[in-house]
């Protein structure tokens, strides 16, 4: 605690001898700012000491990728300059606090009067999309695209809100477009784009790239670890994690990192004791804690330890209440309602996600309803595994009627995966398969639609998908309670797996 | 550690996104052409030649980006109301009414300076400079749209 303490202290202390230093001469730079460089997106402030620390939080957050220090300072920016409309959109995204998250974006729209025409786009499409406007962010993304293509932070806004759409294609192609070719961070971004397309080899070829552009840091390391790890190259993933350690002991998420990787390749006691150390080294930001948390309960699902699970998820859901973070704990409870043998249970968890959906406390709009839509795919798919078929078409009404009222893909994924599940129980392999296709980033989607492609002859469908399915390597509870006993069968076709005959072999 | 992560949830819970989304695409017209929602069976007519024209005269101008590419077939083959090599042997035959563009950006550039265009994009390049037509009163991202997944 005392030592990141002092780290922030540190960090505010060196920006501020950096704006003494370049007092003078910032008050040019703001001006140059707020007319727009060409071809450079103009921040808007009154304060040229305001500018200076929003220029240091995007490096920081960019390339540095010190989110935790990035925050700071944009706090410091804003207090600064309570009218500077894009150092709020940025602690609204950059923020690691929900309410944070809420307040700022709130304040970013209130004040984007005072800011460029450009700048209002970009608050506007972050606006847009938190209101689940799509057609209009996208649009106002590309416009604001267009008008600055080779802009490092446009570029970097873009693609990081690409790939939060999954639309990873689209933002390598963003990237390559710019032109630029010196950015660590946008190295990294663009690696892992593709790393999500499991396009491996040029992901790599990037973190090559990324660990040479900054041979000092810790958080290519660990970059490269994470995608190895994505791969299923355990082994090397740790070696990657140790090194960037060894480049700075303080990087918590190579330690974290570790964790993960141990719970994956099926090590949960190892796992547990380094998540033990880490929690124990490194005072989290609240979302970084709940993260990891979770990750830690997980390794009892993993194992088949239900009773511990639920005592590691119920803290979870514990602090998440008295914290007021009303998405947490409804997701935690929708965690618990997943790996529960008992329907009663099963159901007692739900209902508690949708009394935590109901309090919504500390979340943006749009993240309560994707929270709503998938505590509701829980909730169907929990009657369909009870054979309450009625109820869980009844219930998928519902969902339907969100999705089409709503234009979030993560709610509308919600329903075609429930669709796909209720149309696999009633034997209708077509329909489910034109469903399950729509959400084929859940293993428990991906296992139906292999599934159904066995039942219908399609064996070279079964088998891609078995394949995927397969090499799947999040440390996540759906990869845990599908992948897992998945793997075990697979490619066997005598094993007792839902998905049989279903082969590697050429 | 992935840059300026985000953690929203359910993001920061589900798991990753490791595969690539099927596209969305969406119908686009001129920003000066008046209609402003399309009947799928107006819109199938207008896609295989029976419709030549908009009701304000002006000719219908089917824009479409490389036929031949795999990720199009599917949108092709709803629009066209044909199969693969049929759409293929149209568009052969039609030259003046169904133009292919290299890129979306491409198709989007015909359809905003050609009054009466009509392209399909995919949804995640538009811009300002066209018209996101409803079909059947539905926006590409309402479920029941006609190029949607199902």
């Amino acid at each position: 605690m005392q030592l990141a303490n002092r780290r922030h202290e540190l960090v505010i202390g060196m920006v501020l001898a950096v704006l003494a230093a370049v007092c003078f001469g910032a008050a040019v730079a703001a001006a140059q700012q707020a007319d727009g460089k060409a071809g450079t997106l103009p921040l808007t402030t009154r304060s040229p000491e305001a500018l200076q620390l929003v220029q240091t939080a995007w490096e920081l957050n960019l390339d540095q990728v010190e989110q935790e220090k990035a925050v700071e300072v944009l706090r410091k920016a804003v207090q600064i300059d309570p009218n500077f409309a894009m150092a709020h959109e940025l602690l609204a995204q950059s923020s690691l606090d929900p309410a944070e998250q809420v307040r700022e974006q709130h304040k970013a729209f209130a004040t984007r009067g005072f800011a460029s025409p450009a700048e209002r786009q970009v608050i506007e499409w972050w606006q847009d999309a938190s209101d689940h406007k799509l057609i209009s962010a996208i649009t106002k993304m590309n416009d604001v695209l267009a008008q600055y293509p080779h802009d490092k932070w446009v570029v970097f806004l873009s693609t990081w809100w690409l790939t939060l759409q999954t639309q990873n294609e689209r933002a390598v192609a963003v990237y390559q477009r710019s032109g630029i070719t010196d950015s660590p961070g946008l190295m990294n971004n663009t690696a892992y784009a593709y790393a999500y397309m499991r396009q491996f080899e040029p992901a790599f070829a990037l973190m090559d790239q990324y660990v040479a552009a900054l041979p000092g840091d810790a958080n290519p390391q660990d970059s490269y670890a994470e995608i190895l790890r994505m791969a299923g190259k355990f082994d090397k993933a740790v070696e990657h994690y140790r090194a960037a350690l060894t480049i700075n002991p303080e990087f918590y998420s190579s330690e974290f990192g570790i964790a993960d990787t141990y719970s994956l390749m099926g090590d949960q006691d190892r796992a547990r004791k380094e998540y033990e150390v880490a929690f124990k080294r490194f005072p989290l930001p609240e979302l970084h804690q709940v993260q990891w948390k979770t990750r830690e309960a997980q390794t009892y699902v993993r194992e088949g330890d239900f009773a511990g699970a639920d005592k590691a998820f119920q803290a979870i859901a514990d602090q998440a209440h008295a914290k007021h973070m009303s998405q947490v704990e409804a997701d935690t409870y929708r965690q618990m309602a997943m790996y529960q043998p008992s329907p009663k249970k099963t159901l007692f968890f739900i209902n508690r996600a949708d009394a935590a959906i109901r309090e919504g406390k500390n979340s943006m709009p749009a993240a309560l309803q994707q929270e709503r839509a998938q505590v509701l795919r829980a909730r169907i798919e929990a009657n369909l595994k009870s054979g309450n078929r009625l109820t869980a078409q009844s219930e998928l009404k519902r969902l339907a009627a969100m999705a089409s009222n709503s234009s979030d893909r993560l709610i509308e994924v919600a329903w075609q995966g429930a669709a796909g599940a209720v149309a696999f129980s009633q034997h209708k392999y077509d329909d489910a398969i034109s469903h399950l296709e729509e959400d084929t980033n859940n293993p428990l989607s991906l296992k139906l639609l292999a599934e159904a492609y066995q039942k219908i002859g399609d064996s070279a469908g079964a088998k891609r998908t078995s394949q995927t399915l397969a090499s799947i390597n999040d440390p996540t509870l759906e990869q845990a309670l599908v992948v897992l006993p998945f793997r075990k069968c697979y490619p066997d076709s005598g094993c007792s797996g839902n998905v049989k005959a279903v082969s590697l072999k050429k | 550690m992935r840059g300026w992560k985000r953690f929203l949830l359910p993001a920061l819970l589900m798991t990753v996104p490791y595969c690539a989304h099927g596209k969305q695409w969406a119908v686009v017209t001129n920003t000066g052409n008046a209609a402003t929602n399309v009947s799928a069976a107006e819109l199938l007519k207008m896609f295989n030649g029976h419709t030549r024209s908009w009701p304000d005269g002006k000719p219908v101008i089917i824009v479409i980006r490389g036929s031949s590419s795999e990720e199009m077939q599917p949108v092709l083959r709803k629009l066209f109301d044909m199969t693969g090599t049929q759409v293929h042997s149209f568009i052969q035959l039609h030259k003046g009414m169904v133009i292919e563009a290299d890129s979306d950006d491409a198709v989007i550039h015909f359809v905003s300076v050609t009054h009466g265009a009509i392209g399909v994009v995919d949804l995640y390049s538009l811009t300002k400079d066209v018209r996101v037509v409803k079909i059947d009163g539905k926006l590409p991202v309402e479920q029941g749209y006609i190029l949607r997944g199902n």
